[in-house]
């Protein structure tokens, strides 16, 4: 896990970027990585590449970055873990290539040599890379199929230049701040900015699961090369029966974390009391890992209460023999660290907080690596939203389906219970979105739907952003081709949009805030295609009991049941506590369940600093 | 083996018009038409006049100047033969282009220039600019201001800058200086329109200077070549200011007299606030003579960043005017060379064929 970035001038008008930009975007991303920082340069100094390190493999300099192919024509910068590594070598070694490192990063430059822009395909692992071609004189770029590690470009006609962070490429002083109305609609609708947006209109992600080739007839536009919509659309045509699920689960999850166990530091475990982290470490045992030491996160207000996770996380550590390690949280440290979390946020999200923190206990525990559990409830249906979304489809989805009626209503309701609609303002919004997936979605997710933007956005705002955004369009085209059952459907929904929106994002940001590197073994490329026929036909539960039996010792009974009772952390409390201090105008939201999260948004943009003038942006 | 596109382009006015936008359309067009990319170019014009030559495959139909008229005459031409490409010169024109294209089953191509493209278009102007295959703009500005109001995906915005023939070159210009009894002169030199709705050119900026300048000890003396009706306003300004003695205003000049100005000037000063790029600039640059305009908008493009001429903030006028008058002149020949490298024909050229290549990728 690292910070790269670049800049490449390829309009013949362009003159040589400064070094000083390159090193500033570069040294914006410090906390990313600690151990060592490189540049490199063409001749021609039309193209820099920056790079941060935190080592984890190969921990020698000769593995720093950039790294030159031994031929000198291809320059990799690369943020991320190929998990397949040691397979790729011994192919690659076997085709005639020659290692100098034993570094996964290596590995890039060989298969770039081999197989060009089609290498992505044999990549396992969470990636984001550029790779210079002194030859053609241009740059190929990628990030992994789920979106694990961040890539953001900005193209000024001129210029083009990337980095792992927003924040990063403005710290390089030459980009444009102007507001992406986009990016704000978006952050208000989800809670985070879907990408390919960012608040910035001059800054983009490249989406994940895309390549892009960038020369000097400047960037073309970015192409897919994994869609995970298409490997469940594929998978429902032969489901896997009931009976096979225990097994394929087992099978899956063991190579998916055994892979994700390749480091040459301590790989350890953030342990929370639900299945999946617990599983995980079940599955690490099982994989070979000796010395584990995991993680929990526990909170002083739940101290001796059944909130409190940190006894049964203490029980499932012992199960396993791991070396369990509490770490205590409690609101005075919250507010004491709450600018520092704000100022780490590349962009805005609603959530992470509690990533930040329990980061923040593993640096302090001496750690560089550590697995999660995140992408459990996507995999596994562990949301509400998987029985939720069918069961609205099926009962409102008809009457959405009659032109003007959602509207209607909803102009009725306000009418006619004017409290309800404020109160209420989802299901207001019912009829109106029910009758597709992605407005049904949205409905379930939202953190505002569009017809409320205009009392939190400025107007104008609101409508531009509406219109470039098309939510539902770009939610609908996550499900293309349709995974062909609701499992599947509601599946990609949570995966390529809150979890890669918001949940990988904020793992990426609050991590590397402390240098630790999240790993997701539950959000893998190759699991999901090996449960994918699995995922077609997953009865509610099911899923995650299969997981909690995935271990060769299962996880206790009591961790399924207490899955279903669900947490609760305090910080939601103190991030509403916070948002009422620091921003008196949240005064005007309606005051409902979910207020907390609409609160913390008004707090989190207006922190990122987009204009001076909250005015701007937010209705007065 | 694969049948090369053939091309309609819809433009105010190309072979046969003034100014730079159809100048613009000249070089675009004619290198299209040389890079072999193409097979066949038509374009229809709304204003053609006089005698004009036309590049090797490419034919140009009657000018109609009503729009109506233009219409049809675009329509009727589009429906008389095969097109592939269909070529739109300005945003105005983008929803006849869009209409011809879709109908046609053609990828669309339009091109922006400078302040028409700026505020927001209309609405049928905006749909069809983002129904575009490929925006071409001519400086980065544009592009920004392009994308600020069209839901477009970034990478069909491309920059294709404006470039400067090669019959611009470094030369004496003593003879003309003579001639205008500017001997021993420092001569600020503006190439512009003068009509009162682009007064954002900044001869009003320069007059405000010359003053100042002359309070300093600078021996300046102030030429205009360019014509329009806000000449008169300007003139009387400049005589207030200055005096007869230092102010030539020239009105239009012919092509082979304009290199001999730029030749003759020791700085090319057009302090413009609304340059989509600013040609002028590279004219006189690729004459050999320093430029300066404003940090704004095209004009950074066309100064390249301040690596081929200055661009001021407009409160530092005067002090990079002064400044710049009494730096060493360098070398003409070296800073026409660095003007052609990034801006010359070959240059150009090769950005109109990487622009049909990005076109074509995606055939």
């Amino acid at each position: 896990m690292c910070g790269i970035n670049g800049i490449v001038a390829y309009h013949s008008a362009s003159s040589a970027p400064e070094e000083a930009e390159l090193l500033a975007t570069r040294d914006a991303m410090r906390a990313r990585g600690p151990d060592g920082s490189g540049t490199w340069w063409s001749a021609d100094r039309h193209c820099g590449l920056g790079h941060r390190r935190l080592s984890i493999i190969d921990l020698s300099d000769r593995a720093s970055q950039p790294m030159t192919s031994e031929d000198g024509r291809f320059v990799v910068v690369f943020n991320g873990e190929i998990y397949n590594y040691p397979q790729l070598r011994a192919e690659l070694e076997t085709d005639g290539a020659r290692f100098r490192t034993t570094s996964d990063t290596e590995a890039l430059l060989h298969l770039y040599a081999h197989y060009g822009a089609e290498m992505v395909h044999r990549l396992r692992g969470m990636f984001a890379f550029a790779i210079w071609d002194q030859t053609r004189r241009g740059l190929f770029l990628a990030r992994d199929p789920y979106g694990i590690k961040p890539l953001y470009t900005a193209n000024d006609g001129w210029t083009f230049r990337f980095a792992s962070q927003v924040k990063a490429l403005l710290a390089g002083g030459n980009i444009s701040r102007d507001p992406e109305p986009a990016g704000i609609v978006g952050f208000h609708l989800f809670g985070s900015v879907p990408e390919p947006f960012t608040l910035y209109r001059d800054i983009r992600a490249l989406p994940a699961g895309h390549t892009q080739w960038v020369d000097n007839a400047g960037p073309r536009e970015p192409k897919p090369f994994a869609n995970l919509a298409e490997v469940l659309a594929k998978s429902a045509a032969n489901p896997t029966p009931a009976a096979e699920l225990p097994e394929r689960v087992r099978a899956g999850v063991l190579d998916s974390v055994s892979a994700h166990l390749l480091s040459d530091v301590e790989v350890g475990i953030f342990l929370s009391a639900g299945v999946d982290s617990g599983a995980m470490l079940g599955v690490m045992r099982d994989a070979g890992q000796r010395e584990i030491r995991a993680i929990t996160l526990a909170f002083d207000e739940f101290k001796g209460t059944p909130e409190d996770e940190a006894p049964e996380a203490a029980r499932v550590s012992a199960i396993y023999g791991a070396r369990h390690i509490v770490r205590r949280l409690n609101a005075q440290e919250f507010f004491g660290d709450l600018p520092t979390i704000l100022e780490a946020m590349d962009q805005p999200s609603i959530d992470g907080v509690n990533t930040w923190f329990i980061a923040k206990a593993a640096k302090e525990a001496g750690l560089k690596v550590a697995l999660s559990g995140l992408g459990g409830d996507e995999l596994f249906g562990g949301y509400a939203s998987f029985r939720d979304l069918p069961h609205w489809r099926r009962w409102f989805g008809p009457f959405a389906a009659v032109p003007g009626l959602g509207f209607l209503f909803r102009k009725f309701i306000r009418a006619v219970a004017p409290n309800l609609a404020v109160a209420r303002p989802k299901a207001v919004g019912l009829l109106e979105l029910s009758g597709s997936w992605a407005g049904t979605y949205l409905l379930r997710r939202g953190l505002f739907l569009p017809h409320e933007l205009p009392m939190f956005v400025d107007p104008e705002i609101a409508r531009e952003g509406l219109r470039r955004l098309k939510p539902l369009n770009r939610l609908a085209a996550t499900l293309m081709p349709d995974p062909r059952t609701d499992g599947g459907r509601v599946c990609v929904l949570e995966s390529a949009n809150y979890m890669r929106n918001q949940l990988l994002r904020d793992a990426d940001w609050a991590g590397m805030a402390h240098s630790i590197e999240i790993r997701v073994p539950l959000v893998d490329f190759t699991l999901l295609a090996t449960l994918a026929p699995a995922i077609a036909l997953l009865k509610e539960g099911a899923g995650k009991a299969a997981l909690a039996h995935a271990p060769t010792t299962p996880l206790p009974a009591a961790a399924l049941i207490r899955a279903k009772t669900g947490f609760s952390v305090p910080t939601g409390a103190w991030m509403s506590m916070a948002a009422a201090k620091l921003w008196g105008a949240t005064a005007s939201l309606p005051q409902y369940k979910g207020l907390v999260s609409r609160r913390w948004s008004s707090v989190v943009i207006n922190h990122i600093g987009l204009t001076d003038d909250p005015a701007k942006v937010h209705a007065a | 083996m694969k049948r090369l596109p053939r091309l309609l382009a819809l433009v105010g006015d190309a072979f046969g018009g003034r100014g730079g936008i159809a100048q613009y359309n000249r070089d675009f067009l004619g290198a299209l038409a040389k890079s072999g990319a193409v097979s066949s170019i038509t374009v229809v014009p709304r204003i053609a006049r006089g005698f004009f030559l036309l590049p090797e495959k490419i034919e140009q139909t009657p000018a109609h100047a009503a729009r109506s008229v233009y219409a049809l005459a675009a329509l009727r031409t589009a429906f008389s033969r095969p097109f592939d490409l269909v070529f739109c010169g300005h945003v105005f024109m983008a929803p006849l282009a869009a209409l011809i294209a879709r109908l046609k089953g053609a990828k669309l191509i339009v091109q922006t220039h400078g302040i028409e493209a700026w505020p927001r278009p209309s609405r049928a102007q905006l749909m069809a600019v983002e129904a575009a295959d490929l925006v071409l703009c001519v400086s980065r500005y544009t592009r920004s201001a392009v994308l600020n109001w069209a839901a477009i995906v970034p990478e069909r915005v491309l920059v294709l800058s404006n470039t400067v023939r090669d019959i611009f070159t470094p030369g004496d210009g003593s003879a003309l200086r003579a001639e205008l009894g500017l001997q021993g002169k420092r001569v600020l030199l503006t190439v512009a329109r003068l009509d009162s709705q682009d007064r954002y050119k900044g001869h009003d900026r320069v007059i405000a200077v010359l003053p100042q300048l002359v309070a300093q000890g600078h021996d300046v003396a102030y030429v205009v070549v360019g014509d329009g009706y806000d000449r008169a306003r300007l003139e009387a300004a400049a005589l207030r200011a200055v005096g007869a003695e230092r102010v030539r205003f020239l009105g239009e000049v012919e092509l082979q007299s304009l290199i001999k100005f730029y030749r003759m000037a020791d700085l090319f000063v057009m302090p413009s606030t609304g340059e989509g790029f600013g040609i002028a600039f590279l004219e006189a640059m690729a004459c050999g003579t320093r430029a300066l305009g404003l940090n704004v908008a095209g004009a950074k493009d066309a100064l390249a960043d301040e690596q081929l001429g200055r661009a001021a903030p407009e409160t530092e006028l005067a002090a990079t005017i002064a400044r710049v008058l009494v730096e060493p002149k360098g070398d003409p020949g070296t800073l026409a060379a660095a003007v052609r490298a990034r801006f010359g024909p070959e240059t150009f050229a090769t950005g109109v064929c990487n622009a049909l290549n990005r076109l074509m990728e995606t055939a």
